[in-house]
């Protein structure tokens, strides 16, 4: 009994993975492994191949990589992961918590605000923007009009813009969370011993926060990253158009696997997105491990 | 601890008769106050009669959503072994639900005492590779709706017949000039409007240059022609040489709900659609875009063709929608009595008082005071006799959604000949080489 397989180190250990490991397979690498299968058929919602889908190897990816819509896609998701995730999340979730830092009431009144906009359901958070933007109806454009400015269709004049603002304002609580809590972590006499000694904003941020920061700051962007690469609230609220102008990858795959019934198809395209994303994940671990230690 | 026997075994003879009863579910697209309503209306009449004379209970399954969205639901559900077991189908979609093993034949000739008595037509309409799948309770026709008031303000004298394109075009402009702010035409483009797109725009305006979509005498879809090429630049003088349409309701996410709100307000002067924008979304009784005193301001046209000597006078194009029993129903036998019901005259004719359409048999027209009465159905049936209809195969959803791309770019301002050229190879993707045609 004392030397047995469940009171070896080892043994533990693998006996408590076990549960999580059923989970991950049936939940995880099944179905990427089935999507992977499915991108090799020409199965379908509707008509004859859904019935009798057939192996078409990879037709279907040459498919997607010969589509010109596949490249706006991508170009598009680019510039939304970049502007909302990137620059607005990560930037605007650093900016609150520099200036909330070491100031209690204030700090949490904005962390109320901010976290309500990311804990609402997609839905409730969709109409709520609809109901904000509407041209004829909207608040914003009736605040515009008392205002004496004319009303605009945001969803259509400033597509992207208006996704990326709602992507802004949905999550940056999550960055900004991450961030104040690591800046609780910095032991408050290196700023104040900077305060004492005059240095300048920049460099405390640079010399001091930066640096205890960094662990933090790579795994917030890989997360918000891949979160915002897989989004599909979006489509709530302008179902990828006018056009294809918000048509981000997510959209892109639902409206060719459930609105135009192609459901190989979509699985193809979606193998490409799960590849980009185990790219985009490990350079960001690359870059995370070579930063440490060295000062900016 | 007799009373505990008593709790035990009246709880046990409950649950027992619960489960007894026999259940059916219906889904329909549909919602209360919203769009269709006059159907949640009429099953809310007749469900419980229904309940009562067969023993059973009805489930009614209503979804707002639009019908892309319901089509793909359903699509799912059935796909993954469930779903509903009726559903109120819209019949273009049949041979695609059917040939994907979605739906139960029926035996209609057994099933409905009236189905003998039904159009060859609408038999066709509900049929697929010789089965009967949809049972249809409606066809409808589609032209120009105009708002009279809006018309006299601008100094047209109604009744208003245009009898070319150009006549559309140049009432559109007079409208334009005369009042401001207001949105000459609607004519439906883009992916927002969905199969609408397809149908009462592109489609009406295609037939009017002696166009179609797909070649009946080939077998062969259609991906250059004269008409094509005209039916696009009429929709470019619409929306971006006159501007008489405006390419924000055809672009916004909700714009067709948007178009609707429009013509109810007088926002709107003219509107191409089909008999069901009439009598359920103008209905006085649909208290989101019911127009109050509709029958005095509301007028209607025939579409004209494009005006060319050889074009025809007037098109239109029939759709309809009907009842079908999803192939994973657990009992068929009982579907098609509740369908045998839904079908008598009585169930037929509150259906048409409350949203009136083209009944599929002259059985339900012929000795009906309500249908007869009405003088609206009765003046636009006469459009039957220029009207066609969608390619019944599975593939055309796939074409449609096409379409609805090509007019979508039309009105984001690409060329036409850019617009039809991706059409063009979009098509031939999807049917291959060989079942595409170019027509001289």
């Amino acid at each position: 009994m004392k030397n047995g397989f469940f009171n070896s180190k080892s043994g533990i250990i693998i006996v408590f993975l076990i549960p999580a490991f059923i989970l991950i397979g049936v939940f995880l690498i099944f179905p990427a492994f089935w999507e992977f299968y499915l991108s090799m058929t020409n199965e379908s919602l509707m008509g004859i191949s859904a019935v009798h889908p057939q192996f078409v190897g990879i037709s279907n990816f040459i498919d997607v990589l010969t589509d010109p819509s596949f490249y706006n896609s991508l170009v598009v998701t680019f510039i939304f992961v970049l502007e909302s995730a990137i620059i607005g999340q990560a930037g605007l979730g650093m900016l609150l918590s520099l200036l909330t830092y070491r100031k209690k009431i204030f700090r949490t009144l904005v962390q109320v605000v901010a976290v309500l906009a990311w804990i609402i359901p997609d839905s409730v958070v969709a109409y709520l923007w609809i109901a904000f933007l509407d041209k004829n109806a909207g608040t914003f454009n009736n605040l515009l009009a008392l205002l004496g400015l004319a009303r605009t269709n945001w969803f259509y004049r400033y597509p992207l813009t208006t996704i990326v603002i709602f992507n802004i304002w949905r999550g940056t609580a999550f960055s900004m969370l991450m961030f104040s809590a690591a800046f609780d972590m910095i032991p408050p006499s290196y700023l104040e011993v900077a305060d004492v000694m005059g240095v300048s904003w920049w460099r405390k941020f640079k010399d001091i926060i930066f640096p205890n920061l960094k662990r933090v700051f790579f795994s917030d962007l890989i997360l918000i990253t891949l979160w915002t690469f897989n989004v599909f609230t979006p489509y709530l609220l302008t179902q990828g158009g006018p056009g294809t102008a918000t048509e981000i990858l997510p959209i892109y795959i639902y409206l060719n696997a459930f609105q135009n019934f192609k459901i190989g198809y979509g699985a193809a395209i979606s193998v490409i997105v799960l590849l980009i994303n185990l790219v985009l994940a490990s350079v960001y671990f690359t870059l995370s491990k070579e930063k440490e230690g060295i000062s900016l | 601890m007799k009373k505990w026997i008593i709790l035990l075994v009246s709880t046990c003879l409950l649950s027992i008769s619960i489960f007894a009863v026999p259940t059916v579910s219906i889904m329909i697209q549909a919602a209360a106050g919203g769009v269709n309503s006059q159907e949640v209306t009429w099953f809310n009449q007749w469900i419980p009669k229904i309940e009562t004379d067969l023993g059973i209970k009805i489930n009614l399954i209503t979804l707002g959503v639009s019908e892309e969205d319901f089509n793909a639901k359903l699509a799912l559900e059935i796909k993954g072994g469930g779903g509903p077991d009726i559903i109120w189908l819209d019949g273009f979609m049949t041979p695609e639900f059917a040939s994907a093993g979605y739906l139960h034949p029926i035996d209609a000739t057994a099933t409905i005492p009236e189905w003998q008595y039904f159009y060859p037509s609408m038999k066709a309409y509900g049929s697929y590779n010789g089965k009967v799948y949809n049972i249809i309770t409606d066809t409808d026709v589609r032209m120009i709706y105009y708002n009279k008031e809006l018309f006299q303000k601008a100094g047209i004298p109604v009744p208003w017949q245009p009898h070319s394109w150009n006549d559309i075009l140049k009432t559109a402009l007079i409208l334009k000039q005369k009042l401001p702010g207001v949105t000459p035409l609607q004519l439906d483009a883009g992916t927002g409007m969905g199969e609408a797109t397809t149908m009462q725009g592109f489609y009406m305006v295609l037939l009017g240059a002696g166009g179609n979509l797909y070649d009946w005498n080939t077998g062969k879809w259609i991906i250059g022609s004269p008409a094509l090429t005209a039916a696009a630049n009429f929709y470019r003088d619409v929306y971006i040489t006159d501007k008489v349409g405006d390419p924000e309701y055809q672009l916004t996410p909700g714009g067709r709900e948007q178009t609707f709100k429009a013509f109810q307000q007088g926002k709107i002067a003219m509107y191409i659609e089909g008999t069901w924008l009439y009598t359920s979304v103008m209905n006085p009784s649909n208290t989101s875009w019911g127009i109050p005193n509709r029958d005095e301001i509301i007028g209607w046209a025939a579409m004209p063709g494009r005006g060319n000597p050889g074009d025809p006078k007037y098109v239109s194009i029939s759709g309809g929608s009907g009842f079908v029993i999803n192939a994973n129903s657990k009992n068929v036998a009982l579907d098609e009595e509740v369908l045998k019901y839904l079908f008598y005259v009585e169930p037929v004719d509150s259906l048409f008082e409350l949203k009136p359409s083209i009944l599929p048999s002259p059985i339900y027209t012929d000795f009906s005071m309500i249908v007869n009465e009405n003088k609206y159905i009765a003046e636009t049936s006469k459009l039957l006799e220029y009207s066609t209809y969608r390619p019944a195969l599975p593939v055309y959803d796939q074409i449609s959604y096409q379409v609805q791309v090509l007019t979508e770019k039309l009105v984001s301002g690409m060329s036409v000949d850019q617009a039809l050229a991706q059409y063009a190879s979009a098509v031939t993707n999807i049917v291959g080489k060989q079942n595409v045609e170019i027509l001289p």
